[in-house]
């Protein structure tokens, strides 16, 4: 018997100096790195393999952006300006783009930037065959559509793509596009070396890209670790030695890593952190309005709220009577700024004095008489409900706007919560709802037209695209379309300008606030930190000296 | 014994075999398309989406989904993630952590468990027998994640002692604080079980008579009552070893440990069949194996069980 108990004894000694062990063979590679000007920075592991066109999440979009650049690159602002392209000229109805490369752009395997390296990697995207998912994006250059079909091999180009001489190939497009050139700064824009097409499975897992960066170690779960290219000559300045995007569980973790100095950058403040954030003492907080515009949707086809006089005067007294400043203040403990228009004010070409900007602001008195109005013309004092996805911590707000409907207008208003964004999306998509609903856009371009034309055209209508309200304004399409074949981006950006005093009248989505571009950085930032038109980190401009 | 033992090992497969079906079942019906889910708030291109469905035969019947997968596993293969990951690289990755974390937690409230255990039952009612139940009282009525970030709060920030997060490849170290945690709520139950066991054992007649023969208190104390004490205690560790391997989830994520919790809660929310599968079906072997050897212990704890 003793034998046994001392068997027990020695099995327990045996474990505890076996994970000792474990303990004491790893070093700790903070101080490997600890000299060099290395950012780190929070991320999730990315969700598809790093192909540009095949990444629609940020888990994966964010090291991507830093891969791989395009023919165009923004600013942190959101101003277009040639990267790769020396020149991007549009023939007069913008319906043909001329695209020159600059020469001396290299991937950093060694071999050129050619116009084949991009003709070939739009060609690869839109083809059905690869399954990619951003292969949408493709869908407005000529032959899209034969690349759909079934049978395909996957090695078909896109017919409207021709290569002229190796730094020059033009595009046609269906259709006159004058956004066309800020489109392609998107990732899936980028270009792809010949190597690509021999493995594409095993360039996911090791890209090569023409960026600031180049990919130096992908440990799954763990970290993907990008380094300065050398080679680089673009329109960023690359201030640091490298950026480690670390994978994390939660982000309450990456915070307190933030604050202890273990992390150095995070784009989101966890919801328990929001009122605190912002007088931490261990962190550098970031709070500005961003890109992303929150708005609700009250469908066209409502009954009292189609688009005539009676709906009209009804949407705007509904925006009057929200006091937007208060539910900032109260609700979102100031981390959003009350919306002035249908963009956001990091988009070219905003403003906050348009035409019927007023129709945003709080005005309860009006309201009442606006309200009283439409009731001369038909008699309704609701109901009219909210739905809203309960999973994204959009309650508060929601009830805020119903009380203050209540109050300032006295009409029988409710919320209708439903549990998952998947379940709300699909109730939304299949035109189930029977009241106004909770809308949002982040734009994928810095472009008006990406929040324009995207939600409220008639072409986006009845389910082909994200006009979920199903609105319908022939005046509003025809400024559109005009922008659209504009000249230059001032010019497009002024008729964007006027369709958005249409859409500031019709209210077919009434904007609540832009959602501000939170985050935290450590201390050990000493420079460059900012957030850009995405609403992330300007991670090459931040520096640790 | 070894009849039994090759019973035990034969039930396993149905055991198996009703699991798989099962989660694969529940993981079929979560609501919602994680195809659709992929693209997000973009456009879906619906020929992209097939393609996809039809690699990962999701545009097959259940039935046909659950076969085809049941085929491959036999010969290893437990398929690939969406983002084109093999299934078994992953947990591969993620289950040394876990295990690592796991063994930790179980030698930190096994030991201190059992040693506050003893001291309180063998002192009721001195200062420090008191002190031990307030404080194993407190851990067991406050959840874990609450104890989790004080601790990290504290020892990590506040007075930076031990690592505030693990990371990925933990050190011993790094998992020092998360270990404790998750340990803390089993280690006070366990205080509370050896103590009443201790204290009732120790009433027992047979201890009047060990000491009456004149054995000494040591050996009274080892052989008679601390034998008997142990079986329950031994019990209760055998089948927490599962619930620490699987239930992690949360004291992953307050210390960012990579581990098969936070995989597990990943390939859920992602609806990766494949994955939830897998991972499920290891954790209940491991659940199973651990009863096992719980009851092979029994016999070598006490003799009036024997095994046939």
């Amino acid at each position: 018997m003793k034998k046994k108990a001392l068997a027990f004894a020695a099995v327990a000694c045996s474990m505890a100096m076996l994970l000792s062990a474990c303990g004491g063979s790893s070093s700790n590679t903070a101080s490997d790195t600890a000299g060099a000007n290395i950012i780190t920075a929070y991320n999730s592991e990315p969700q598809n393999p790093l192909i540009p066109s095949n990444t629609n999440e940020t888990g994966g979009g964010k090291p991507g952006d830093l891969l791989f650049s395009r023919l165009v690159s923004f600013d942190k602002d959101g101003k277009a300006s040639n990267e790769v392209a020396e020149s991007i000229t549009p023939n007069d109805d913008a319906t043909q783009y001329t695209i020159k490369l600059k020469s001396g752009w290299k991937f950093t395997d060694g071999t050129p930037v050619t116009a084949e390296s991009f003709t070939k990697a739009w060609s690869y995207a839109a083809n059905a065959k690869n399954a990619q998912k951003a292969s949408s994006f493709f869908s407005t250059i000529k032959g899209y559509d034969e690349l759909q079909a079934d049978g395909l091999k996957g090695t078909e180009q896109l017919s409207g793509l021709k290569v002229v001489d190796d730094t020059t190939f033009t595009v046609d497009l269906n259709q006159s596009d004058s956004v066309f050139p800020i489109k392609v700064g998107y990732l899936a824009f980028a270009p792809l070396p010949e190597s690509f097409y021999k493995d594409p499975k095993a360039f996911g897992q090791k890209p090569v890209g023409n960026g600031p960066y180049k990919l130096d170690h992908w440990d799954h779960n763990k970290e993907i670790a990008l380094v300065k290219n050398p080679d680089y000559k673009g329109n960023e300045e690359v201030k640091n030695d490298g950026v480690t995007f670390k994978v994390y569980t939660d982000d309450s973790a990456a915070y307190r890593d933030i604050q202890a100095g273990n992390l150095d950058v995070m784009e989101s403040v966890p919801a328990a952190f929001t009122k605190t954030f912002k007088t931490d003492k261990k962190v550098q907080p970031y709070s500005e309005a961003g890109s992303v515009i929150q708005t609700f949707t009250i469908p066209s086809t409502l009954d009292h709220f189609k688009n005539d006089e009676e709906g009209q005067l009804r949407r705007q007294a509904i925006s009057m009577a929200i006091d937007r400043d208060q539910i900032i203040d109260k609700v979102l403990n100031g981390n959003a700024t009350a919306a002035t228009d249908f963009t956001s004010p990091k988009t070219p070409g905003y403003s906050d004095s348009l035409n019927g900007a007023d129709n945003l602001k709080f005005n309860a008195k009006k309201a009442k008489e606006l309200w009283a109005k439409a009731d001369a013309i038909s008699k309704y004092d609701g109901p009219l409900t909210f739905s809203y996805n309960a999973d994204g911590g959009a309650k508060p707000v929601y009830d805020a706007v119903v009380n203050q409907l209540k109050n300032n207008l006295g009409i029988d208003a409710s919320t209708n919560p439903i549990p998952t964004f998947q379940e709300f999306r699909d109730a939304v998509t299949n035109r189930q709802m029977t009241g106004a609903f909770r809308t949002g856009w982040q734009p994928d371009y810095p472009s008006a037209e990406n929040y324009l034309w995207q939600l409220y055209s008639t072409a986006a209508a009845d389910g082909k695209g994200s006009n979920d309200g199903d609105y319908k304004n022939p005046d509003f399409d025809n400024l559109c379309l005009q922008a659209a074949a504009a000249k230059t981006t001032d010019d497009a950006n002024k008729l964007y300008q006027q369709a958005q005093e249409i859409l500031l009248k019709d209210l077919p989505a009434i904007p609540l606030y832009y959602s501000n571009a939170n985050g935290v950085a450590s201390l050990n930032i000493k420079s460059g930190y900012a957030f850009d038109w995405q609403n992330l980190p300007t991670y090459a401009a931040m520096s640790k000296k | 014994m070894g009849k039994y033992l090759l019973r035990r090992i034969l039930q396993m497969i149905p055991v198996v075999l009703g699991t798989t079906l099962l989660v694969y079942a529940l993981v079929f019906l979560l609501p919602g398309d994680p195809v659709k889910a992929m693209f997000g708030d973009k456009p879906i291109n619906e020929a992209v989406a097939a393609q996809i469905r039809a690699e990962y035969h999701l545009d097959q019947p259940f039935i046909v989904q659950y076969f085809i997968y049941l085929k491959n596993a036999l010969t290893l293969d437990f398929g690939n993630t969406f983002a084109g990951q093999p299934v078994i690289d992953e947990i591969g990755r993620a289950f040394p952590v876990t295990i690592k974390l796991g063994l930790m937690a179980f030698v930190f409230e096994a030991i201190f468990g059992v040693v506050f255990g003893i001291i309180s039952g063998l002192k009721k009612g001195k200062w420090y027998d008191t002190v031990i139940l307030i404080v194993s009282l407190l851990l067991i009525s406050v959840p874990t994640f609450v104890t989790g970030f004080v601790l990290q709060y504290l020892l990590g920030i506040q007075w930076s002692i031990l690592p505030v997060t693990a990371g990925a490849d933990p050190t011993f170290l790094d998992l020092l604080m998360p270990a404790m945690v998750l340990g803390s709520v089993s280690m006070a139950y366990i205080i509370r079980l050896t103590r009443a066991e201790i204290s009732s054992n120790i009433a027992e007649d047979y201890v009047r008579t060990a000491r009456a023969k004149g054995m000494s208190n040591g050996q009274v104390m080892l052989r008679h009552v601390l034998r008997n004490s142990l079986i329950p205690v031994v019990t209760y560790l055998g089948q927490d070893i599962g619930g620490l391997m699987g239930g992690a989830m949360i004291t992953e994520q307050i210390f960012n440990i990579h581990g098969i919790g936070f995989l597990t809660y990943q390939s859920i929310l992602k609806g990766e069949a494949n994955l939830v599968v897998s991972i499920v079906t290891l954790l209940m072997l491991i659940f199973v194996v651990c009863n096992l050897v719980v009851d092979m212990l029994y016999a070598a704890l006490d003799p009036r069980i024997r095994y046939a």
